[in-house]
């Protein structure tokens, strides 16, 4: 009985203490978190208020706005420039998410094994992200130039027609799609390699045991734990093809005949071209919810699915 | 590729954050008071150097009234960095200006009326300078500027193809025809060679090749009150079908990206010749012999100038900088900043001096220029706030007639309706 009662007392007297560590761990870690809130909040938090609050004025940005109600998002709804960005916009994305994962998983498959030299071919792949997208636009541009770009000296050598890419309205944006999709190619790819390093050893071993083979304990034990990573790049992904404007300012403007010109794009020449700031607030404050819902949407979505989330 | 960490930062930092960004990047220049004058450029290599070494000479020569160049980072942001420096409440006292983007800065309670100075200031000799100049430093009659740099496009051909191909030098009264069929001759298209060369990206750099074609048909951009679109009609109809007839039936013309590789190109003699001002001659390699002539015509040989200004801004930016851009700008100054750069006279009296001799034997593709700026600019792009979106529909045909996706008087009427609507201020 006693063994059982002596540690009643102290628990109960450890609580206060505990607490005031408690206590003191909340000020330490907002302490070290406080100069990040700052910058975010600053960065971050402001201007995303502060563009809720311009959406709703007629501004150009340097003067004093006047109130405009929600005459705005009104002429958005009617503005056909809006709504062809925005169809834009979808197909872009729906392009560039599925053709930058379904391309990345072989990949990382491959980075995943033990051969010599493999730290030099994970470099290679991871390059591409890390060059800038002006230096990337430059070479795109170049190789396919209509006219003396590489790419079509080379469809010219196996006999096949010249093309326009990023010079023809009928494929600027699938030109803009391809070169992304190389720029993002290596960052999805070391997030599907991670998640299959992680894949634990015991499980492998077990799925052998069970008389699993190479390809079998690929697509019951691998995937499906690599499935938390593509929620993850789904989502990343995602907000950023509904961003997308570096790599269309560096190859096409926008063009040709508007062809490029997607949301983000729209917003800009709103913006900085025609200097109507409240429109283009109402503008971004659209693509805000709209990268809000599909998120929203998408980790609800993952969280069903994915079974593993939890380790 | 950079990677975008959060939505809405990016799409909104461009807009909101314009702010606070400058808030962080400013500091340094403080352009009100004390007599310190900040002046923002785009220049860079000789021109930098150039316009540096003038400067230290003012600056050892003035003490209490130093001047101090910023590199703006390239001109083409230019009126998007002045404006954000309104907003973070420190602008430049002056700032280089493409002419184009004044319209955009006039409305604005930073920058200074200059018209009281130039009128007032004898010495200064506003008349003096090329009408061109004048014009795209004037809004609405009144003076927000003066002019940095005056230009215009002529015809820049390279001598050698023209030999090669049997075809006589452009003369100043080639027509239109001379031209095209000029450019059948020298483009051989299996050798990937072009007679003309065209920057077919939909921006500004579109459009004014195209008002230059247009007025030499006859034409006009805006009705005489400038409330209606007037390009629609038979000038503006025949000014696009010699761009289809020429890029779509021919295929003599080169289309640039916007990315200016026709320099290059007619470097390498891909391209036979380039509607162009003095500021590429000093890009063409020296082993290439080019000539300079006056545009083909059609009812005049009208060509366009693009001049850019060096505005003011702030209470007391104007007392501050007058005394420095009014010596930058003396007829002495500036043919010596010329005879370094390769820029062209901005004033009349440049041409009687006596150092214009030397300018002239040390550029003298300039000669052209010069003659071209006196004789063949008559009109002027309009300063009206509403420029900017004029140029986007008209260049978005314009673009559209490069590429054979639209008939000219299709896409003259379609621009036509855009323009009305803008400029009904809908």
């Amino acid at each position: 009985m006693t063994a059982v009662l002596t540690p009643a007392r102290p628990l109960v007297e450890a609580r206060e203490p505990r607490r005031r560590v408690r206590t003191a761990d909340h000020v330490a870690g907002w302490g070290f978190a406080a100069p990040a809130v700052v910058v975010i909040g600053l960065f971050g938090l402001v201007p995303v208020v502060w563009s809720f609050v311009l959406s709703f004025q007629h501004t150009d940005l340097t003067s004093p706005g006047t109130f405009a109600g929600a005459a705005n998002y009104a002429k958005l709804a009617e503005d056909p420039l809006f709504w062809d960005a925005a169809r834009r916009t979808l197909v872009y994305t729906a392009l560039f998410v599925p053709l930058t994962m379904v391309l990345a998983l072989p990949i990382a498959v491959l980075l995943n094994q033990k051969v010599r030299g493999i730290a030099l071919y994970r470099m290679a792949v991871f390059v591409p992200l890390v060059t800038s997208t002006v230096a990337t636009g430059i070479i795109f541009s170049w190789l396919g130039n209509p006219q003396f770009g590489l790419v079509n000296a080379l469809l010219d050598g196996v006999g096949l027609p010249k093309q326009g890419f990023f010079q023809d309205p009928g494929q600027a944006l699938y030109a803009v799609v391809a070169m992304t999709v190389w720029g993002w190619l290596g960052f999805a790819v070391i997030i599907f390699l991670a998640a299959l390093q992680n894949v634990p050893q015991d499980l492998m071993e077990a799925s052998a045991l069970d008389g699993c083979g190479r390809v079998q304990s690929f697509w019951h034990v691998e995937l499906p734990q690599a499935a938390p990573a593509s929620g993850f790049l789904l989502v990343w992904l995602t907000i950023n093809g509904l961003q997308l404007f570096d790599a269309v300012y560096v190859t096409t403007k926008g063009g040709p005949l508007r062809a490029t010109t997607v949301l983000v794009y729209h917003l800009y020449n709103e913006a900085f071209v025609s200097f109507d700031g409240g429109y283009a607030a109402a503008i971004g404050c659209v693509v805000f919810l709209v990268i809000l819902v599909f998120t929203v949407v998408q980790l609800r979505f993952n969280r069903r699915t994915s079974h593993f989330e939890a380790r | 590729m950079t990677q975008g960490s959060g939505l809405s930062r990016r799409a909104v930092l461009i807009l909101g954050g314009v702010a606070a960004l400058t808030a962080a990047c400013g500091g340094g220049s403080d352009g009100s008071g004390g007599g310190k004058v900040t002046v923002w450029h785009g220049y860079t290599d000789h021109e930098a150097e150039a316009l540096g070494k003038l400067a230290s000479r003012w600056n050892s020569a003035h003490p209490e009234q130093q001047v101090e160049l910023v590199f703006n980072g390239g001109n083409d942001g230019a009126l998007q960095k002045t404006l954000a420096s309104f907003v973070s409440g420190n602008p430049p006292t002056v700032a280089y200006e493409f002419g184009s983007s004044l319209n955009g800065l006039a409305a604005r309670p930073q920058t200074q009326d200059l018209s009281a100075a130039v009128r007032d200031d004898k010495d200064f000799g506003w008349d003096d300078l090329f009408a061109a100049g004048r014009d795209a430093a004037t809004v609405d009659g009144k003076v927000y500027g003066v002019p940095a740099l005056v230009d215009n496009l002529s015809l820049v051909y390279n001598k050698k193809l023209f030999d090669e191909v049997g075809v006589a030098y452009p003369t100043e009264s080639w027509t239109w025809e001379d031209f095209r069929a000029a450019a059948v001759k020298l483009a051989k298209p299996e050798d990937n060679r072009y007679g003309w060369a065209y920057v077919n990206d939909g921006s500004e750099d579109t459009v004014w090749r195209f008002l230059a074609l247009l007025w030499q048909a006859g034409g006009d951009l805006l009705s005489s009150d400038g409330k209606k679109a007037a390009f629609d009609s038979d000038a503006g109809r025949q000014a696009m079908q010699l761009l289809h007839d020429m890029a779509v039936v021919d295929k003599s013309v080169y289309l640039d990206t916007g990315d200016q590789q026709y320099v290059n190109l007619f470097n390498s003699a891909r391209i036979g010749m380039l509607w162009t001002g003095p500021w590429d001659l000093g890009s063409i390699n020296e082993d290439v012999s080019y000539g300079v002539q006056f545009l083909p015509g059609k009812v005049t040989h009208a060509t366009i100038a693009g001049p850019d200004v060096f505005s003011v801004f702030g209470d007391s930016g104007k007392a501050d900088a007058w005394p420095f851009l009014k010596w930058l700008l003396s007829a002495e100054i500036h043919l010596e900043f010329a005879l370094e750069t390769g820029h062209l006279p901005i004033r009349q009296s440049e041409l009687s001096l006596p150092k214009y001799a030397e300018f002239l034997e040390k550029f003298p593709g300039n000669k052209v220029f010069v003659d071209n700026l006196a004789k063949n600019v008559s009109k002027a792009r309009p300063n009206i706030a509403e420029y900017p979106k004029i140029s986007q529909a008209l260049g978005a045909a314009v673009q559209s007639v490069l590429l054979g996706k639209e008939e000219g008087a299709a896409a003259l009427a379609a621009a036509r309706a855009e323009v009305d609507e803008i400029l009904a201020g809908s």
